[in-house]
């Protein structure tokens, strides 16, 4: 009898918290459909803010800024993280302590610091060389550092999960190191690479704080657009851009729902 | 015949270390430069007179610290000290109403089928994958002047007449918590799903009152999930930026705020520095602590960041 008040006490609690994380998104799509610019009470649907929303060029570059940053920069940590994964898993047996510490090092760092310490860096650094301005260089450069430990924690932790014996098995049928990479590396590490592209992406497109300090005059991605039209005085603009993201995410749980439905299957 | 052994082994060596140089350099190389030099240089900053423009000069001073600490030109002023203690304040208060909302929902996932266990877990985790600033630009929405929840904060006195519940510093404990909250669920389902059983029922057999049951059965086993989330929760947001920024006003700034202030408006970049010193210092004897922590309860891995 008491367990069964618990458990309704807690499903009744779970329904709540679960209202209490999806009300401020849920908010943002319904005001996305107002008709008028009320940020306090909706006036009927309409579709007007996302006709704005194509005609604003500002939004557009930022788009593809975003995308750009986000695809560039993955594409750099892939082959860096997949590297030192591949060289933490081979050197296991030599101490690679200061290696961890270094790999370690980009998530344990509050992103403000990282921010931070970068942008001063990058302005010091083209005060006296006039190289690397502030722009979508410097905030590639940023995101790689991020991306790279995440990628090679996971491209490590797919090789220890594998036998050993593989590893001796493709060097016994003299295959040559090229040939090993190509035909036994690659392939048994596709999935995390897959898995670490996209994890990559996400953390990219996802960041805010970083690439705000990062960023030059005509580097602006989304989040920073976004940032800018609330800080000068809300657009209803910005719920109907927030809402696409919003979209994307529920698309993207959607797709790692199914497949990983499929996977286990 | 040793000789050749000899010969092939340092032959291995050799192009073990070439291996090595090759696949983890090109990494530990671009970390150096741009994750440890920057980090150095920031450091240095914080030892340099503030110049003009606000870029740091030399010579070297501890006039960044002393302005941290509130000593300015007009003498000693509280604010920054504010900041300080409003930063540790949110962080305290978020980082325990978080434990209290996550302890029961991580429970409460493990008591569901288990089939349905990974959709409830990406239930509470899909929120925190859209952008920070737009579920921060949310909850602006719903706690500004003139929406329901404003409206019943009024009637119940709890604010002034045609005031809302943001900006204010209740919106950013309320944003940080709604922010954290999958980093502690997440650790915490860990540690509820590995929850030895028998443990309970031993207790119960005991005839343990309930109370006593989860306290001496349940609750240790669970500790080092806690210590995990407490860690994911609290560091990041001793130095969160965006939430303060957009939830808290011109009252409700942290530690984040006064050093990215510091360098956005290119005020005072060894102030800004010293700040983000303060926070390095403050996240590396957290994660110490925790690990310590961590040891001593026999879970030490999972504590490991």
């Amino acid at each position: 009898m008491r367990k069964r008040t618990l458990n309704r006490g807690l499903a009744g609690f779970w329904w709540l918290t679960l209202v209490f994380l999806y009300l401020p998104l849920a908010i943002v799509v319904l005001f996305s459909f107002n008709s008028t610019n009320s940020a306090a009470n909706f006036s009927g649907f309409s579709l007007r803010w996302y006709h704005r929303l194509l005609g604003n060029d500002q939004i557009i570059s930022a788009f593809y800024n975003s995308l750009i940053l986000a695809i560039v920069s993955s594409i750099v940590a892939l082959m860096i993280g997949c590297l030192i994964g591949y060289g933490m898993y081979r050197h296991r047996h030599r101490k690679l302590g200061w290696l961890i510490v270094l790999i370690y090092l980009p998530i344990v760092l509050p992103d403000i610091v990282f921010g931070i310490s970068e942008m001063a860096f990058f302005v010091q650094f083209n005060r006296l060389t006039g190289l690397l301005e502030p722009g979508l260089g410097t905030m590639i450069i940023a995101h790689v550092t991020f991306q790279i430990p995440f990628v090679a924690l996971i491209v490590y932790s797919r090789f220890v999960g594998l036998d050993p014996s593989l590893f001796e098995a493709a060097k016994d049928l003299y295959a040559s190191p090229f040939k090993r990479a190509l035909h036994f590396l690659l392939p048994t590490v596709k999935p995390a690479l897959i898995s670490a592209f996209f994890l990559s992406f996400t953390l990219s497109i996802d960041d805010f704080v970083i690439s705000f300090f990062t960023a030059g005059p005509e580097s602006a991605t989304l989040p920073i657009y976004i940032w800018g039209a609330i800080k000068k005085g809300v657009s209803p603009e910005i719920n109907a851009i927030a809402t696409l993201m919003i979209g994307a995410v529920a698309l993207a749980a959607v797709l790692s729902l199914l497949f990983n439905r499929q996977g286990r299957r | 015949m040793a000789n050749i052994q000899q010969v092939t082994r340092r032959h291995a060596v050799v192009s073990e270390t070439r291996h090595l140089l090759f696949s983890v350099m090109p990494g530990a190389v671009w970390i150096l430069i741009f994750l440890v030099l920057p980090s150095l240089y920031l450091m240095a900053v914080a030892f340099m007179t503030n110049g003009a423009y606000g870029l740091p000069e030399l010579p070297l001073s501890l006039d960044a610290f002393k302005q941290l600490a509130g000593f300015g030109f007009l003498g000693w002023s509280p604010g920054n000290l504010y900041t300080l203690l409003r930063s540790l304040w949110q962080t305290l208060v978020s980082t325990g109403l978080v434990v209290l909302v996550a302890y029961p929902i991580a429970y409460y996932i493990t008591t569901c089928r288990t089939s349905l266990r990974p959709l409830m877990l990406l239930a509470v985790v899909v929120p925190s994958w859209t952008n920070q600033v737009i579920r921060a630009f949310g909850w602006m929405n719903l706690l500004a002047p003139g929406t329901p929840l404003s409206d019943a904060a009024q009637a119940l006195g709890l604010i002034g007449d045609y005031m809302g519940l943001y900006p204010s510093n209740f919106a950013v404990t309320l944003g940080l918590v709604y922010n954290f909250l999958p980093f502690m669920v997440l650790p915490l389902y860990a540690a509820f799903e590995k929850l030895d059983v028998a443990q309970v029922q031993a207790a119960q057999d005991l005839y343990a009152a309930p109370v006593r049951a989860f306290w001496h059965a349940v609750f240790p086993q669970t500790l080092p999930g806690l210590l995990a989330g407490t860690v994911l929760v609290a560091i990041p947001a001793f130095g969160m930026y965006v939430i303060p920024e957009l939830l808290g006003g011109g009252k409700g700034m942290m530690l984040g705020n006064l050093v990215a202030n510091q360098f956005a408006g290119g005020s005072n970049w060894p102030l800004g520095a010293a700040g983000a010193l303060l926070m390095l210092l403050a996240t590396f004897v957290g994660l110490f602590a925790m690990r310590r922590i961590g040891k001593r309860l026999g879970g030490g891995e999972e504590v490991v960041i």
